[in-house]
Order: structure tokens, then sequence, then C-alpha cells
């Protein structure tokens, strides 16, 4: 049974899962988890079979996640609302907003654990990241100078139209903060609630 | 958010500790066996896995005690059983229960 290598795979994800726990409740919770698969899925179990067994008994993180005790379900407070404040504009605090808001959004209880990583991954920096890109895509030109004064100036063709450059800077722009605005809304129903 | 997005669920985790509870009242069973007989029952529980770990906070909170058996096939079997304060804290349960559910009935108008 343990040999199938779905059910390998959802004991690896439940042992990932299960790292935030104190080992030796991690230990026995595999072990259960492991003893349950064992009674449920025949030697000689489909594939389907096997499927619907592990479907039925939730994915690795809804389980580790029945371990907190008793769960407070905490809507959105302060906490959250600094970490949407700071991972959008954290990054012009030398970077440690940002990372503020990172510990913020990981430590909060609103948000999955999906959501956190939409919130790590996009643009790390949040709109800071962008400065210099608007400076790169603004002085992307050249100019023509005469004693010392500016006549005219003309942008650069570069390998890229400057209409590409501008298009991916507000792509860029608009990322984190549709994002953010995403986790805002997620945060005001908490996660063990959904 | 509507009622079975919210409300249920609560309901159901708070209800659910007393109905193992209930489970283990006139015999111990091991853990397969609880969720098992948990699941035949329609709503009472969506993901079986979840039910490992409010056994081990039963047994945490001392409601509950195991023993390990040996299963006629394959490796031992933890088998669970009511504590004195686990009788207690089900008769306490149910005298509320019932009181409960009889006020909310006579509401609702439901009975």
């Amino acid at each position: 049974m343990t040999t199938d290598p779905i059910v390998r795979d959802y004991l690896n994800d439940l042992r990932r899962a299960a790292r935030r726990l104190d080992k030796a409740r991690a230990r026995e919770l595999q072990a259960e988890i492991e003893a349950h698969l064992q009674e449920a899925i025949p030697e000689d179990a489909s594939e389907a079979q096997v499927r619907n067994e592990l479907e039925r008994l939730g994915t690795p993180e809804e389980i580790v996640e029945a371990e907190r005790p008793a769960p407070p379900p905490a809507a959105a407070g302060i906490h959250e609302w600094a970490a949407i404040f700071l991972l959008l504009f954290g990054g012009f605090i030398f970077l440690i907003g940002w990372f503020a808001g990172l510990i913020l959004l990981w430590s909060s209880r609103c948000w999955r654990t999906s959501e956190k990583w939409l919130g790590t991954m996009l643009i790390p920096g949040g709109l800071a990241a962008v400065l210099p890109l608007i400076a790169i895509v603004g002085s992307a030109q050249t100019c023509v100078r005469r004693n010392g004064i500016t006549v005219r100036c003309t942008p650069v063709s570069g390998p890229l139209p400057v209409w590409v450059g501008w298009l991916f800077l507000i792509l860029v722009v608009a990322g984190p903060i549709a994002t953010t605005i995403f986790l805002a809304r997620r945060a005001r129903t908490p996660a063990a609630l959904r | 958010m509507t009622v079975r997005d919210s409300l249920i669920p609560q309901l159901r985790r708070g209800v659910l500790e007393f109905c193992i509870l209930a489970l283990l009242r006139e015999t111990e069973r091991y853990g397969f066996e609880i969720v098992r007989r948990l699941t035949e029952t329609d709503s009472l529980v969506t993901t079986e896995g979840t039910l490992y770990p409010l056994l081990s906070r039963l047994r945490r909170e001392g409601l509950v005690d195991t023993t390990w058996r040996e299963s006629p096939s394959g490796p031992p079997r933890r088998y669970y059983h009511l504590t004195a304060s686990g009788h207690e804290a089900l008769k306490a349960f149910i005298a509320e229960w019932e009181r409960f559910r009889a006020s909310v009935d006579t509401v609702l108008g439901t009975t």
C-alpha cells in the first residue's frame, strides 16, 4: 500500500506539512494516517480507489491545520492591514519594511498557505522594486548637447520598442496592487472558516 | 458569507468531539473504526484525516486513553477508550445538548 506512488507522494506531503508540529506529535500523526490508509486501501486497489480514499482523508495541509488547539477564527485586524501595506510599500524603507511585511503575512492566520505564497512570490520588494525599472525605461533616450546645453532628446530604440517597456512597467505596477487587493479581500474571512 | 460557510463548520467542530466520546461509551474502538463510524452519518465529518488531530487532543485532555492491541491482520492497533472524566464530560454534554436542542427547536418550530 505505502509503495503506491500516489500514496507515497501524499505521505511525503504530509511529512512536509507536519514540520511545523511538535516532532513527537508529527511522527505520531504520520503513523496514524499511514495506519488509516493501510486499513482503507486494499492490497489490489485500483488507482481510482486509492484517489478516492486520499480525497476522503483530506489534504495534508487540512489535517495538520486541525492540529492547532481550537483555532480562534481571527478576522483581519491591524496585523493583516500592516502586512498588506508593508508588502506594497515596505520596499521603500530600505527593503526592511518589505521583510517585516513578509513576517506579518506568514504569521497571520487569516490567509491560507497558497495565498501566503502568492503574496511572497509576486515581485519581491513590492512597488519599490518597480523604481529601477522606471529609471531604465524613462532614461532610454539620447540627447544631443551643444556647448553643454541639451538641444534635443530622442528615445533610444533598443532591442525592444519603448512601448513594450511601458507595457511591462504597467503590468509590474498592477501586479502587486492586484495581489494585495486580493489578499485584503481574502483576509476579511478567516482561512479557518473558508 | 452564507450559513453553510461559517456556522456549520464551527457547530460541527464543537459537537464532533462529543460524538467521538459517545462512540466509545460502550466499547473501546481503534482509530480507523471511529473514523468510519462517524463518516457513515451524513454531514458530521467532511475530511476524515482531521479526526486524528481531534483524537490526539482528547487524549491530551485526559478524556480518552489508549491501549495497543494486536490486530488479526497487519500491525498492532491503538484502541481508544473513555476515562472517568471522559464519561463525565459526555454525560454533561448530553444533558446540555438536550436542553439546547429543545430550546432551538421550540424557537425554530422544527419539533
